[in-house]
């Protein structure tokens, strides 16, 4: 009997060989040619009445139909038993035994069926019908079952070889470059004329700010309008590619991609180094770094150095791998397991969507419904990143950061800082144990280990903000709270304790001492007849085993409302609340366990001093700041291993352990083995970097024409799939997508050659006749116009008003920024290096359709709302950068009204001023109602300016 | 007009510019106001009857317990001290242990029948207690996520980790804004913690679908306005001048720019920004009204004035015809408001602080009319537990049982629904996911949650992901 198994899509390339000739992507398992007589009878007589007994009811098409299906599992055809529900394959033909189905009707995992075990007899003749290799006469499908064909797959578009298509002949038009031929070609047959170019002054506004994303100075518009060398604007493109102001351009575009920012949105986590990566981008887009080579690094940086590699190469390399890190996890996720594939998932969809256009992510529950990406192939990925890892898990997980490599000299130096606060540390240790009653010198003291009833500051009822620490060791129980000194009056702590019996206690008050603290702390005990306020000096060490001071004996009713009360009204200083001591008298009386500071010796005096002064020499050296630098990156684990499939996404429902590996429909020619102790995410980032990818290449082009020209070959740079659009020009993006092989993946040698075509240099002026056929301009008949986007309406407002500082690189958080929240954003730096946090992004990013920094985005939103509008008209940092450009514009022109016009139309729109724009500008800063002063009219024309349409959008 | 939602969704999709919802506004029933191109919030009609026009989200953050306030259970007072084993949820999330050893705590607040429904409502709540005859108590809700970050994000995206939009930002999206002046979805005084943003964000929905905040969490309400709607540097007059000239400017600079519909839509966003300015600071400008109505809200009262306040400017909100209104009780620390993992009476203070603000706003609603049509929402990320923490003084994180309830458009009234088991430690009857609950409130909307989706990264989301149920028993 031939055995058919489609229990898991492994087989299914063998079973496609095995079934099918025909290319169809569906396969029907029906085999009731084969059965038996007697087969057909155990069937009938044994099986068949108690699956329509127990269990179709819940598990059949009819069931299905009336929406009773539970757990996605049908028994009503011998195709559904071997695919099984959402658990997996109801039978194992393998180890009939260990079948699903057999352990749920011996109520083993699951319990099948829910109204009561079946008996003993029954189960064993499904193991036996199992054993027989389940011989099944039923003839009704389960319908068809899709199983993927990547042959056939391979069809479509994106996942064919790539190879050079042919020039078109231009026909008559004269045409600048190949990239030109191909637009001509699809005009024509269209029957469609481009618009003529873009005029010099057009051209320059338009170049600057897609190369730098800055505006031209008056000064550069005038030298290029009036160069009339034929080879003006080639020299302009080099010049501005070689500029460092380039990478912050188009660095930024590729952190879109990245889902970069320098915060977490749950409790607003900063990442100080995530600056680190930004810079490394921009540096990279600079120094044209080969994209296979980019890629690489940010998959596998940190497997990627070796001894050869200069130390700059070796920083690289690790900053590099922030790329993996930067996900907008949830770190207190309490399902660690859940927690550590979700971070895998996150890593997956960003590397497939951001290099390779896939959205992998939707296979993780189910094979994709769309794409030929099966389940299996998402855990073979996935196992590769599950034995990376990017987190350390604890009650709140925390991100990796890991020491940068050095140069010898300094590696030395810090060598030598370290070991010399290593000697200082080791020194202060040996004193404080020799030297009684140091107070720093003890170590916390669990609450059970001191006598009578101990209230922790955990169980005091506390208003105000107390701040939890466990800075100084000598605290109880799991740490102390302070008021961090301000504001005065709002903090109250209050310690109720739970007395066993009536009685005489001595109070005990502990708190951690310090030059901080506050000298005088009130604290008040209050019994049913009594209330008492003792003040405390807690600057001084406490006089009871250097961790309480008595505040003395009262009597005390069990029933009453006994507490003893800290508040920080009136206070100075930094006020401690640690725990509160009950101790019957009894045991008070008793000689304390530790003897108390008051009987040290003159030599412990001594030594304390000495203790003192090694403690002022530590803080004094580790006070230079001179720490080793840290990059956000990840690690590989200890222990390598293959992952298994979730079944539906869940982390505790694990199905077939998958060997690790890539998308099986990409076939990059020769095979990748993964070294079992190896993560494979080297081989990763070889695969995607392969030459012989279709994806990567053709993904980059489309994304270079898209950030220059406003819209994609393809519209959907992040979805090559089949729910994508197709190609306008298939065979330009071929032609981009192999010249970027042919120069070495070189960004700057592809976006060159764009920006000297015709098609990039034309008008952006509309024409009905096109308009009417192509509205959306997807055959490129003009160049589309494009809104300035948040970083360059930003970085322009400033180079206007000459406030802008063309720094390069660095981080620009405030230091002691500890979250995120509510966060002041105060800079002149140019946008890109304005911190990106999640929950506080600046309000320009926030208005204007900045890529989220949670998600993979290749492409903006470009949306025209009235909050942008408000923005424009009545936002202070607007309003005061008009002013200040204001004030430029008054003192560079004089007193020539209309000269001064013409300057700041020139400066902000990047071209002369029309008449009736002069007209209007002069007419309202001469108007006789006008009460406001002059450089108030001219701060409302420019920021007139900037809010009209002319400044907002690129020609 | 009925319409499949594909078509809705493939309009937007195809529409990564806002000047061509033109097209969109062309397929829909288009109000007077959303005529003008370039407007994606405008009103839209609906796959299912609404029952309600808009909605009121009052966010309880923390979690109070609703063993204290709404969930009376005799048996807590009868074993109050023992030590019994219980499922607890972070224990199973951390170590996968069952049967935990807990000691039982009894309600610290005396419960009381209310009203012609006979509800249960403990002395915490007295005064929204005199409305229990407007409420549909969900006894039976659980959720996702024991720790506030997740869970908050599931109650307002429906997503513990993955980045999804807010169900605001749903709404909005599948509704538009019903006013001219002001958004769709506004948010007062959300909390910067647990999600922040994301709680009110519109994720891969275009970003004009996202809320609009007032305020935040922990500072005053009676700052709290939409950011850059008034300008604070030249007065009105002068203003008046500056914004003619600007459209001056932009009207030569459109005319030297054909065919260009997008260059319409910025033009019009200027009028309606402008249009904003002059009329929405009235809409939130609380002074006209009447010492009575302050009143009735607490407003001007120490604990009530803040909570009062968002109450308030809810209820304008809802006049001015903003569709949905979150009014968020919480502060911006890891550990929120109700958080009373230990000194459960301290859940006192807070209800001190929101209980006559709710009940104001309840009556409020019912004297103008506007409770018919409008859904009140009050609920939190999770409860907690019938047993103290640690055995100490407070109460842990609860997502396996809780209470919400919805008062107002729709939903049936004096009414409880579901129930929790003996403690009210876990939902038994007729049990509610978030997810369901969600799907309800869509519904009452008149929103098929089914079909509310948008197709992003080759999929198509829903706020319910796979899952929900229409929980048609609570449906008027």
């Amino acid at each position: 009997m031939r055995k058919l198994r489609i229990l898991e899509t492994g087989l299914v390339a063998c079973v496609m060989a095995a079934l099918s000739v025909c290319p169809g992507r569906t396969v029907i398992a029906d085999e009731v040619s084969e059965l038996s007589p007697a087969n057909r009878t155990f069937f009938e007589n044994k099986i068949r009445p108690v699956l329509v007994k127990h269990c179709y009811a819940c598990h059949s098409e009819q069931a299905a139909r009336t929406k009773k299906l539970r757990g996605g599992l049908r028994l009503d055809s011998r195709a559904a038993l071997l695919k099984g529900g959402d658990s997996g394959p109801a039978v194992d033909l393998d180890k009939p035994a260990e079948s699903l189905l057999i352990q749920a009707l011996k109520y083993e995992s699951l319990e099948m069926p829910p109204q009561g075990a079946l008996p003993a007899s029954i189960v064993a003749d499904f193991q036996k019908w199992i054993e027989l290799g389940a011989p099944d006469p039923r003839r009704k499908s389960t319908g068809p079952m899709r199983v993927i064909d990547f042959a056939s797959a391979r069809h479509h578009w994106a996942y064919q070889p790539l190879k050079a298509p042919a020039i078109p002949a231009a026909g008559t038009a004269a045409v600048a470059s190949p990239i030109d031929a191909f637009v001509a070609d699809r005009l024509a047959k269209a029957k469609l004329k481009p618009v003529p170019p873009a005029q010099r002054g057009v051209l320059i506004r338009r170049l600057y700010f897609d190369v730098l994303g800055l505006p031209p100075t008056v000064a550069q518009i005038e030298a290029f309008v009036s160069d009339d060398a034929p080879d003006a604007y080639e020299r302009l493109v080099d010049e501005l590619l070689a500029s460092p102001h380039f990478g912050e351009r188009w660095g930024r575009h590729w952190l879109d991609v990245v889902r970069y920012a320098e915060s977490i949105t749950l409790r607003g986590f900063v990442f100080p180094e995530a600056w680190r990566y930004r810079d490394y981008v921009i540096q990279s887009f600079n120094a044209d770094l080969p994209f296979d080579q980019f890629v690489r690094e940010q998959v596998s940086g940190d497997l990627l150095s070796d001894t050869t590699h200069s130390l700059p190469q070796r920083r690289r390399n690790l900053v590099a791998t922030t790329f993996l890190t930067l996900g907008n996890n949830n770190l207190e996720d309490q399902d660690k397991g859940k927690l550590r594939m979700d971070v895998v998932d996150e890593q997956l969809e960003t590397i497939g969507r951001g290099f390779l256009a896939q959205t992998i992510g939707c296979a993780r529950c189910h094979d994709h419904k769309f794409d030929p990406i099966p389940t299996r192939d998402y855990y073979a990925l996935a196992g590769i990143l599950r034995n990376t890892k990017t987190l350390n898990h604890a009650n709140v997980s925390k991100w990796i950061e890991m020491p940068l490599p050095l140069d010898p000299e300094r590696e030395a130096k810090l060598k030598r800082y370290e070991s010399q606060v290593a000697a200082l540390q080791k020194r202060i240790k040996a004193l404080k144990q020799k030297t009684p009653g140091a107070t720093s010198g003890l170590s916390p003291l669990p609450v059970q280990q001191i006598p009578g009833i101990v209230i922790d500051d955990r169980q005091a009822e506390l208003t105000g903000t107390w701040v939890k620490s466990q800075f100084t060791k000598s605290y109880i129980g799991t740490g102390y709270q302070h008021d961090q000194g301000q504001p005065k009056g709002a903090n109250t702590a209050i310690f109720r304790p739970v007395l066993p019996a009536d009685g005489e206690y001595e109070v005990r008050f502990a708190y951690t001492p310090g030059g901080n603290r506050s000298p005088a702390v009130p604290v008040t005990v209050t019994t049913e007849n009594s209330s008492r306020t003792v003040v405390v000096n807690q600057t001084q060490r406490p006089a009871i085993d250097g961790r309480f001071v008595s505040l003395g004996r009262f009597t005390f009713q069990r029933n009453a409302e006994n507490q003893v009360r800290v508040v920080n009204a009136g206070t100075t200083g930094v006020v401690i609340i640690d725990a509160v001591q009950f101790l019957p008298v009894e045991l008070a009386d008793k000689p304390a366990v530790s003897k108390p500071a008051a009987t040290a010796s003159k030599k412990a005096k001594l030594s304390r001093r000495s203790l003192r002064e090694l403690e002022r020499e530590l803080k004094t050296l580790t006070a230079s700041s001179f720490a080793r630098p840290k990059c956000m990156s990840i690690q590989e684990e200890d222990k390598i291993e293959d992952t298994r499939v979730h079944i539906r996404g869940n982390v505790h429902n694990l199905g077939a352990t998958v060997p690790r590996g890539f998308l099986r429909v990409v076939d990059v020619g020769s095979k990748l083995n993964i070294p079992a102790n190896q993560s494979g995410r080297k081989q990763l980032g070889e695969w995607i970097g392969s030459k012989r990818n279709p994806l990567t290449a053709r993904v980059l082009a489309n994304r270079l024409w898209h950030w220059l020209f406003g819209q994609g070959l393809v519209p959907t740079p992040d979805n090559f799939g089949t729910t994508g659009q197709p190609p306008s020009h298939p065979e330009l993006l071929d032609y981009l997508a192999t010249r970027l092989l042919q120069s070495d993946w070189s960004v700057k040698t592809m976006l060159r050659e764009m920006l000297l075509s015709d098609t990039y240099r034309r008008s952006s002026q509309s024409s009905k006749v096109n308009q009417e056929v192509d509205p959306d301009n997807r055959l490129l008949w003009k160049m589309s116009r494009r809104r300035l986007d948040a970083e360059s309406l930003l970085d322009a407002m400033l180079a206007i008003n000459g406030q802008l500082r063309l720094q390069v690189g660095g981080s620009l958080i405030r230091s002691g920024t500890s979250n995120d929240y509510d966060y002041q954003h105060t800079n002149n730096r140019r946008a890109v290096y304005w911190p990106v946090f999640r929950n506080s992004l600046p309000d320009i990013f926030r208005v204007f359709d900045f890529a989220n920094p949670s998600m993979v985005t290749g492409r903006r939103d470009s949306s025209s709302t009235a909050p942008q509008a408000l923005f424009m008209l009545n936002n202070p940092w607007v309003i005061q950068q008009a002013e200040l450009a204001a004030t430029r514009l008054l003192a560079e022109t004089g007193d020539d009204d209309p000269k001064r016009a013409r300057r700041i139309v020139l400066q902000t729109l990047g071209r002369p001023a029309t008449s009736e724009e002069l007209r209007n500008i002069l007419s309202y800063v001469h108007a006789a109602d006008s009460g406001s002063p002059r450089q108030v009219r001219w701060a409302q024309v420019v920021q007139s300016l900037f809010a009209s349409i002319d400044f907002r959008y690129i020609d | 007009m009925l319409f499949p939602a594909l078509d809705r969704r493939q309009a937007l999709a195809t529409s990564a510019c806002g000047f061509s919802q033109l097209a969109l506004a062309g397929m829909l029933n288009r109000s007077a106001a959303a005529a003008a191109p370039g407007n994606p919030l405008i009103a839209k009609t609906t796959d299912v009857v609404p029952r309600a026009k808009r909605m009121i989200f009052l966010f309880m953050q923390g979690g109070p317990s609703h063993v204290d306030s709404f969930d009376y259970k005799p048996l807590l007072d009868k074993k109050d001290g023992d030590v019994l084993p219980f499922d607890d949820a972070r224990v199973i999330a951390n170590t996968g242990k069952r049967g935990s050893e807990q000691l039982v705590k009894k309600p610290l607040w005396k419960f009381r029948q209310y009203g012609e429904s006979g509800r249960w409502v403990s002395d915490l709540f007295p005064e929204m207690a005199q409305h229990a005859d407007k409420m549909c108590l969900l006894h039976s809700m659980h959720t996702d996520g024991v720790a506030h970050g997740p869970a908050t994000l599931f109650l307002h995206c429906g997503s513990t980790n993955f980045v999804r939009p807010s169900m605001g930002a749903w709404i909005n999206y599948g509704l538009g804004s019903e006013s001219e002046d002001l958004p769709g979805f506004i948010s007062i005084c959300p909390s910067p913690g647990n999600g922040g943003a994301r709680n009110y964000g519109s994720a891969f929905l275009p970003p004009v679908y996202q809320g609009t905040t007032m305020g935040s969490a922990g500072r005053p309400a009676a700052d709290a306005t939409v950011r850059d709607l008034v300008n604070g540097r030249y007065k009105l007059p002068t203003q008046s001048r500056q914004f003619e000239l600007l459209r001056r400017l932009n009207a030569q600079q459109r005319v030297r720019r054909p065919g260009d519909a997008e260059l319409d839509a910025v033009i019009n966003s200027y009028e309606l920004a402008w249009r904003m300015q002059n009329n929405a600071p009235e809409v939130l400008d609380l002074s006209g009204e009447t010492e009575a109505t302050l009143n009735l809200y607490g407003i001007n009262q120490k604990p009530t004035n803040d909570y009062g306040r968002q109450c308030l400017m809810a209820r304008r909100l809802c006049e001015a015809g903003v569709r949905y209104i979150q009014v968020t009780y919480g502060d911006g620390s890891a550990n929120p408001a109700w958080d009373q993992h230990s000194n459960l009476p301290k859940h006192a203070d807070h209800a001190l602080r929101v209980d006559r603000p709710i009940a104001g706003l309840l009556a409020d609603l019912e004297q103008r009319g506007l409770l018919e049509d409008t859904l009140v929402w009050w609920g939190a990320e999770f409860g907690r537990t019938p047993y103290a923490q640690n055995k100490g003084t407070g109460r842990d994180h609860n997502p396996n049982g809780f209470t919400v309830w919805l008062a107002g458009g729709g939903v049936k009234s004096g009414m409880a629904f579901g129930a929790t088991d003996e403690f009210g430690h876990q939902a038994v009857e007729n049990k509610v996911h978030m997810h369901d609950l969600h799907a309800t409130i869509l519904h009452l909307m008149g929103l098929d949650h089914e079909r509310l989706t948008f197709r992003y990264s080759g999929r198509d989301f829903r706020l319910t992901d796979v899952h929900g149920r229409v929980v048609r028993e609570i449906v008027a």
